[in-house]
């Protein structure tokens, strides 16, 4: 429904005409995103065009503007980064806000230990701040240039460091949304003025219900501010940097180390799991260099190290006898971050890395151990600015199986996940870089006890050939899941973006009653069906 | 190259935001944290790398077509090249620059070119210069300078004083201190006068792929004639344009900036820099001499997959991520320097914000222009700094206007300025 004249004008008074366009090339840029293709017809890599773009500049604003939407029942989408096609407008007849003005860090209370953000802020930023004041945050799995407020209030937000700083959506304290109806909702102890060190009162507790089952991804409302609870950071209040561009690196401060521990099986290497749960020394614990492929993965980390060399020297690498070792030697491993809170500690943890490794027969893999790459993985994997080399190869991935459990529960989809992978790899349309280009949290929540790892399936986003075998190979995953009594991962996630209403409706039949509640939630919040299905409820029968 | 050349660039983009944030390993704080003049001022995600390469895409399929918004997205930027280093961190196989210059070829080429800029263009047609001066009083920058002039008479070395330093009263001394002090080391130097000709570097950044073909060959065939193997210029644009652009041409001259050129010497011992000089200053690197600064790789090659789906070019496609840009000679000329203290800012050498002058802003969105050079000097202001320096004369003009306007009290100099108060 093409947006009206006078829709128009009143959304222009709110906002201003400098903050406001229907440009069609300002709406398509909000309209391109990665993963477009693997949903809409021609593998377009354009969701629907939005009807037109603000850029509000307070709370104020985001309210007045879902008011107008209210009074012309004009669905609304708001995103921060906008990374990933969840951002997008999922139909015709939707405008697009863009948050980037709400981008300021509030607060750092220090006693307290919370940090208060605007939509805008993304983990990069949250975290250059708190380390100037002995704290640190999570970044969430999907990089620094990710919003905290989004991990915490509409996603998951786990990351690198979750074992130890806990998943973002722990974290959160309290919460500013404007809900769908126009009307502010203050969460945990915000909502009865005692400020916002809690998310469960003194006032209303909302985190189930406004996330949902999956985080409503801008389904339901727009979050404007949050508070997320931060972690002791024993470390520099900025990084020293070292080394030229791309490969960045940090020095070791005396009290930290990281390491790359490999195993000789699956086996061991979940079992070392369970025992750094068990012993808690970790400040970071992922296993993260694999996302490129066990098979190639080692030979881009080495070559990535070299200022003069690209993905097109990577062949060259492969064929180099260190690197074929390496790749040997870290076939089942993952990334470890230890920080001594004093020298006592770091070397107290320590000795019980040593006696865990010792234990499960694993080993620090050597090449990992030389000063640059320890400092190339330190910066690496604490500030996670270089996450989004998971699109080097090709520019496009998926990333499938992606459940998270203990690790005997992700043990049991480990095969099945290389099984499945495999197969599509060898068709030559899938980047054949080991059938293991698996990735994830050794520990996704605070003290670990919960894993997962994500598949990845790397397609070239300009070869219709090789997108069209991504998609097949999500729904061949799907259906191969099924078969093993495992529920569908990430790619149920991607593939429903692009399902009709009767599709998701016999998809989410099948679901815990969790969709009907989430029909009562939205038909009290959003009663003019202002959101989206990515806020997803079961129609009534 | 056409635009329909980088299709698969703008398809590649994760739309994953690096190109708004300096390197993310290098956020010190939320201050300083954005890369991208372009989006800070304008907003919306269209005037972004990421946003732009949506946009060439969309013309591409043909879902838009030209309109004044349109004009604005592509013109609206210095083409600074921060977005390009920090997507690269990532992404180094995206050529988003160069998609974004292919945009402004396309659309001059369609006759759909900014207004703005057509008068700037005439007079760099009928008077060789980019900053509307009369080609007749081009060399007067250097009257009753004892130098050689090559368009009469030969030498090894020719000075490229640049549009700016020609025309702009203001700054000249800079150019006329430079070239003295060459000589005055006993470099084999001399100028064209005025028979220089403008580098056309500017215009080709602004869209004018064949001005900058013109230019290459008039300059290249007056230097060769004039025995010229070396060419020495203090404005970063002349020497990106001469680095990167001509090589393209084939032109094969050595290409050196003033401050590398110093900085030999002083290492040689030519030039000693004996009087204190008791300031604290700020270094600002000038993009074309910084990252855009890189040297030409000269290089052909065919894309293939690898890996079932990984396109590859076979050969190795040459790396332009603003590693080897020229960042040191300027800092080591200023380390040369007695009593000096050089403060740096949070954003420096690939990831330094720029001054807002390149790209064809400055004289077509002048606020913008103005906006942009404001952020860097309040940066500047932080670090204590009682001076910014830098090495182009588009970045001195800029910050010297925009410090006029704030009535602010930060002085500003070219690196060739201190050199000469330490003499």
């Amino acid at each position: 429904m093409a947006l009206s004249t006078d829709a128009y004008r009143a959304l222009e008074d709110i906002v201003g005409p400098k903050y406001i366009s229907q440009d069609p090339a300002v709406m398509d840029s909000y309209a391109y995103q990665w993963l477009a293709e693997t949903v809409r017809p021609d593998q377009s890599k354009f969701m629907p065009r939005p009807e037109a773009a603000l850029l509000p500049g307070s709370t104020r604003e985001v309210q007045a503007i879902v008011k107008i939407c209210n009074k012309y029942k004009v669905k609304f989408k708001a995103y921060s980064s906008g990374w990933y096609f969840y951002g997008a407008p999922f139909s015709e007849g939707v405008i697009q806000l863009d948050m980037r003005r709400l981008d300021r860090v509030l607060e750092i209370d220090e006693k307290n230990m919370f940090a208060v953000v605007e939509p805008y802020v993304n983990g990069g930023v949250l975290q250059a701040e708190t380390m100037k004041r002995g704290l640190n945050c999570t970044v969430s799995g999907a990089g620094a240039s990710s919003s905290t407020l989004v991990g915490a209030t509409c996603y998951h937000g786990s990351g690198g460091t979750s074992i130890y700083t806990g998943e973002l959506r722990e974290n959160l304290l309290g919460a500013e949304w404007v809900m769908p109806n126009g009307q502010i909702l203050r969460t945990g102890s915000l909502g009865s003025g005692c400020g916002w060190f809690c998310a469960e009162g003194p006032g209303p507790s909302m985190r189930g219900i406004v996330r949902g089952a999956l985080g409503a991804r801008g389904g339901l409302g727009v979050y404007t501010k949050c508070a997320v609870k931060l972690s002791a950071w024993p470390g520099p209040a900025e990084y020293p940097i070292e080394g030229t561009v791309p490969a960045y690196r940090s020095p070791m401060p005396p009290n930290f180390r990281a390491y790359t521990v490999a195993f000789k099986d699956w086996d061991s290497l979940f079992e070392s799991y369970y025992r750094l749960y068990d012993n808690e020394i970790c400040y970071y614990a992922h296993r993260q260099w694999t996302m490129l492929g066990a098979n190639l993965g080692p030979a881009f980390w080495m070559l990535y190290q070299d200022p003069t060399k690209s993905l097109d020297d990577i062949e060259e690498f492969t064929r180099k006898r260190e690197v074929k070792q390496l790749t040997k030697e870290m076939r089942y491993s993952y990334q470890l971050v230890l920080v001594g809170m004093s020298q006592r500690d770091i070397e107290y943890k320590e000795k019980v890395l040593e006696q865990i490794l010792k234990e499960t027969g694993g080993w620090k893999v050597k090449k990992w151990l030389e000063t640059e790459m320890e400092q190339f993985s330190l910066l690496y994997l604490l500030r996670l600015g270089k996450k989004n080399l998971n699109f080097v190869y090709t520019g496009g991935w998926v990333g499938n199986y992606m459940q998270s459990g203990t690790p005997d529960f992700v043990k049991k989809y480990e095969p099945l996940a290389e099984e499945t992978t495999g197969k599509f790899q060898a068709t030559g349309l899938l980047v054949d870089c080991g059938a293991d280009s698996m990735m994830g949290c050794v520990g996704s929540i605070a003290g670990g006890g919960q894993c997962g790892l994500e598949q990845f399936g790397f397609y070239d986003v300009a070869d219709k050939k090789s997108t069209a075998a991504a998609i097949k190979w999500m729904k061949y995953c799907i259906k191969e899941e099924a078969k093993h009594n495992i529920p569908p991962g990430k790619e149920g996630m991607y593939l429903a973006v692009g399902k009709t209403h009767e599709e998701l409706q016999r998809d989410l039949a099948r679901q815990p009653a969790i969709h009907t509640w989430q029909r009562k939630i939205k038909q009290a919040f959003d009663p003019n069906n202002l959101g989206d299905r990515l806020y997803p409820t079961l129609d009534e029968r | 190259m056409a635009l329909e050349d980088y299709r698969d660039d703008c398809t590649d983009c994760s739309r994953c935001s690096y190109c708004k944030w300096i390197p993310l390993d290098h956020i010190k704080s939320a201050r300083f944290a954005r890369a991208c003049p372009s989006i800070e001022y304008c907003g919306f995600q269209a005037y972004s790398l990421g946003g732009r390469l949506s946009v060439a895409l969309s013309l591409l399929e043909g879902r838009i077509g030209y309109n004044d918004e349109l004009k604005n997205i592509v013109w609206e930027c210095q083409m600074d090249g921060a977005c390009d280093v920090s997507d690269k961190i990532c992404r180094y196989n995206i050529r988003g620059l160069e998609a974004m210059r292919e945009m402004r070829f396309k659309l001059v080429e369609d006759g759909e070119a900014l207004p703005q800029h057509k008068a700037y263009i005439d007079n760099l047609h009928e008077e060789q210069n980019m900053v509307m001066g009369p080609r007749a009083n081009r060399g007067d920058w250097a009257d009753g300078l004892d130098i050689k002039n090559l368009a009469e008479e030969k030498a090894g070395v020719v000075f490229h004083a640049g549009c700016r330093y020609s025309y702009d009263e203001e700054l000249q001394k800079t150019a006329r201190t430079a070239v003295t002090l060459l000589r005055d080391a006993g470099v084999d130097i001399g100028i064209m006068g005025e028979k220089e000709s403008c580098c056309g570097g500017r215009a080709y950044q602004w869209g004018y792929r064949k001005e900058l073909n013109a230019c290459a060959r008039r300059n290249a065939r007056a230097w060769i004639r004039a025995g010229v193997k070396t060419v020495v210029t203090p404005c970063a644009e002349c020497y990106y344009a001469f680095k990167r652009l001509y090589r393209e041409t084939g032109f094969t001259l050595e290409v050196v900036h003033v401050t590398e050129y110093i900085d030999r010497l002083i290492k040689k011992g030519k030039i000693k820099l004996t009087r204190n000089v008791p300031l604290t200053v700020t270094y600002h690197d000038p993009c074309h001499l910084g990252r855009l600064g890189e040297p030409y790789v000269p290089w052909q090659g065919n894309k293939k997959k690898i890996y079932g789906q990984i396109p590859v070019w076979k050969p190795s496609r040459p790396r332009y991520t603003g590693a080897w840009g020229v960042y040191d000679a300027p800092r080591s000329v200023l380390s040369s320097i007695p009593g000096l203290t050089l403060a740096e800012m949070e954003r420096i050498r690939e990831y330094a914000w720029c001054c807002g002058a390149g790209g064809g802003v400055l004289e077509a969105y002048p606020d913008f222009a103005a906006w942009t050079a404001a952020e860097r000097l309040a940066e500047a202001s932080t670090t204590g700094a009682e001076a910014i320096v830098s090495a182009c004369p588009w970045c001195e003009r800029s910050f010297i206007d925009t410090v006029k306007v704030q009535d602010g009290k930060i002085k500003v100099y070219d690196v060739i300025d201190l050199v000469q108060m330490a003499l």
